[in-house]
């Protein structure tokens, strides 16, 4: 058994996995390797896992499978894999640059206002480190990161935007994200990359996984053709 | 040239099929038919491969013709099918010649209707599936004088003058009531709404015109569940299904085409079989809530898919029986 794990019924097709009773970066290390491991043992009937911070989501079909046999196996690999997971890959890093600012980071101002610094100060804390990727979001493979180090958390906008334009850096809480396509979106934007985050086309989705990390690079904004539609891929080393 | 299926009418029809299942961790949501069973059944009757691409009419008339001869079967609410102006049975397989016309219109008690052709079609594939999704802007709605690729033909089957009937397969067709019935087990935070978890049932909820393949808006005169408890909830997988309580006047119940995370507690979480009724939901329709266990919901969903393996065999008697040509994928 492993006592750093719940897991719940979450419907006649899915069941949660919960981390209990541990840090934030080991509860998010269990779930991620709790998926690993449930993606490797291949469960007849199991066709969705969703790592994101402390939970686990399992779908199954419940015609091919069932809830006692799907958590047998969670509870089998929680064991196996114990309270301090070794990460499943060595992290990449993905150098992503940024025009903030002006039409391409509308909130900049508003964001710097509300944190008491300038716009120059939020620029250079939210470039100033490498950002952890821990998990992939709405709406299709957005890269849900850690947020930089501000001295408070962001409020979300009052009034969501009907349409963010892909590539939008943005923020919120205490996270950070890349908008990969338009959608909308209530996160206060800050800039935004000329790159291109993700391949709808790609196996897989995203060059990018949970545990990689992201820096952020100021770009001027006559420097954004330089890098208009570039694929991102991970830096070498 | 490749036979073609030409789109007359086009109503609000789409190429559709199961979904994108298995790359929930990629982020992307399951979208496919909101009616499973419907397009499931429909390929089945067709002899095709449950996943084959078919074609989902949302609430208004359609009309197609093939430029040869096809087997095709209709699914879904219930509306007036005809060929050539000829009332055909939906849930049956239907022999349709070349140059004829085939009209699905009037659809009533449910929103969508499933016409699948023997052999299916050729389609888009985006991750794994042909399924339209708006957020990834995936997949066009059809248009009239489009021509669909058919992968196949089928010789005429039914009597030439008298158009009787040729099939009698009894697909399992789901009941089609004028208040619809959901089925919801327990969610995973259910305790966080106390005793006022009981007020999603007996009362009944109207569909919201807010309502699309990501997520229904219902809403209702009577008081709303309410969260007893406080606090943010960490943004994290929620499935198809999810019965929310967002802070405004409305319930929000996910289905096909949700972000695979959200924020929101989960009070209730449609069954499978549920969820396809749920897909037949008319914006302005009211519909009610019933409470089922986990093993009521499994057992209605394994009888569910026994009746379409057993469709499935008589499918493929009736079929060898004719010498119909079974589509290699199937």
């Amino acid at each position: 058994m492993n006592g750093n794990l719940t897991v719940t019924d979450c419907g006649d097709s899915a069941l949660v996995a919960r981390a209990v009773g541990l840090d934030t970066e080991r509860a998010w290390r269990l779930v991620h390797a709790l998926a690993d491991a449930l993606d490797a043992v291949r469960l007849h009937g199991v066709h969705g896992l969703v790592p994101t911070y402390d939970a686990l989501l399992v779908e199954f079909d419940c015609a091919d499978t069932d809830h006692d046999t799907v958590r047998r196996v969670l509870w089998h690999e929680a064991a196996r894999i114990g309270a301090d997971p070794e990460p499943a890959a060595p992290p990449r890093r993905f150098v992503v640059p940024v025009v903030y600012g002006g039409a391409y980071g509308p909130d900049l101002p508003e964001v710097a206002a509300g944190l008491g610094l300038t716009q120059d100060e939020v620029v250079a804390l939210h470039t100033g480190s490498d950002l952890t990727v821990r998990c992939l979001g709405a709406p299709a493979g957005a890269p849900m990161m850690d947020g930089p180090p501000f001295p408070a958390p962001v409020p979300r906008l009052a009034s969501p935007r009907t349409r963010v334009d892909p590539g939008s850096v943005a923020v919120a809480g205490r996270q950070a994200v890349i908008c990969p396509m338009p959608s909308p979106g209530g996160w206060p934007l800050l800039g935004r990359t000329p790159v291109r985050v993700l391949d709808l086309h790609g196996d897989p989705l995203t060059p990018y996984r949970p545990g990689d990390t992201f820096r952020f690079v100021p770009l001027a904004p006559e420097r954004w053709d330089d890098h208009a539609g570039t694929p991102l891929a991970a830096c070498r080393g | 040239m490749a036979d073609t299926l030409t789109v007359r009418t086009a109503g609000i029809a789409t190429v559709q099929d199961l979904g994108r299942v298995g790359r929930s961790r990629h982020g992307l949501p399951a979208g496919g038919a909101l009616d499973q069973h419907s397009a499931r059944v429909a390929n089945v009757l067709c002899g095709n491969d449950e996943t084959a691409p078919l074609l989902e009419l949302t609430a208004l008339d359609f009309a197609c013709t093939p430029s040869s001869d096809v087997l095709i079967a209709v699914t879904g609410a219930p509306a007036r099918l005809t060929v050539d102006g000829t009332a055909r049975p939906q849930w049956e397989p239907v022999s349709v010649r070349a140059g004829e016309t085939v009209r699905v219109t009037g659809i009533r008690l449910g929103l969508r209707v499933y016409l699948a052709v023997l052999g299916s079609f050729e389609a888009d594939y985006l991750q794994g599936s042909c399924a339209p999704d708006t957020v990834l802007g995936f997949g066009p709605v059809l248009r009239p004088g489009d021509a669909l690729t058919l992968r196949t033909a089928c010789p005429p089957l039914d009597h030439p003058y008298s158009r009787i009937p040729l099939f009698r397969l009894h697909a399992p067709v789901p009941p089609f009531p004028a208040e619809r019935i959901i089925d919801v087990t327990d969610g995973p935070d259910r305790a966080e709404f106390g005793d006022s978890a009981a007020r999603l049932f007996g009362t009944p909820f109207t569909v919201s015109p807010q309502s699309n393949h990501i997520g229904l808006r219902l809403r209702t005169e009577a008081p709303l569940p309410r969260r007893v408890t406080s606090g943010e909830v960490l943004s994290r997988g929620v499935p198809v299904g999810a019965v929310e309580v967002p802070a405004g006047d409305e319930l929000l119940v996910l289905h096909r085409g949700r972000g695979v995370t959200a924020g929101y507690p989960v009070l209730a979480v449609v069954t499978a079989t549920g969820l396809s009724a749920l897909g037949q939901a008319r914006p302005g329709e009211t519909l009610r809530f019933r409470h089922r266990t986990l093993a009521q919901a499994v057992t209605a969903h394994r009888a569910q898919r026994l009746a379409i393996d057993a469709l499935r065999t008589r499918v493929r008697t009736a079929f060898g029986t004719l010498r119909i040509p079974v589509p290699a994928d199937g």
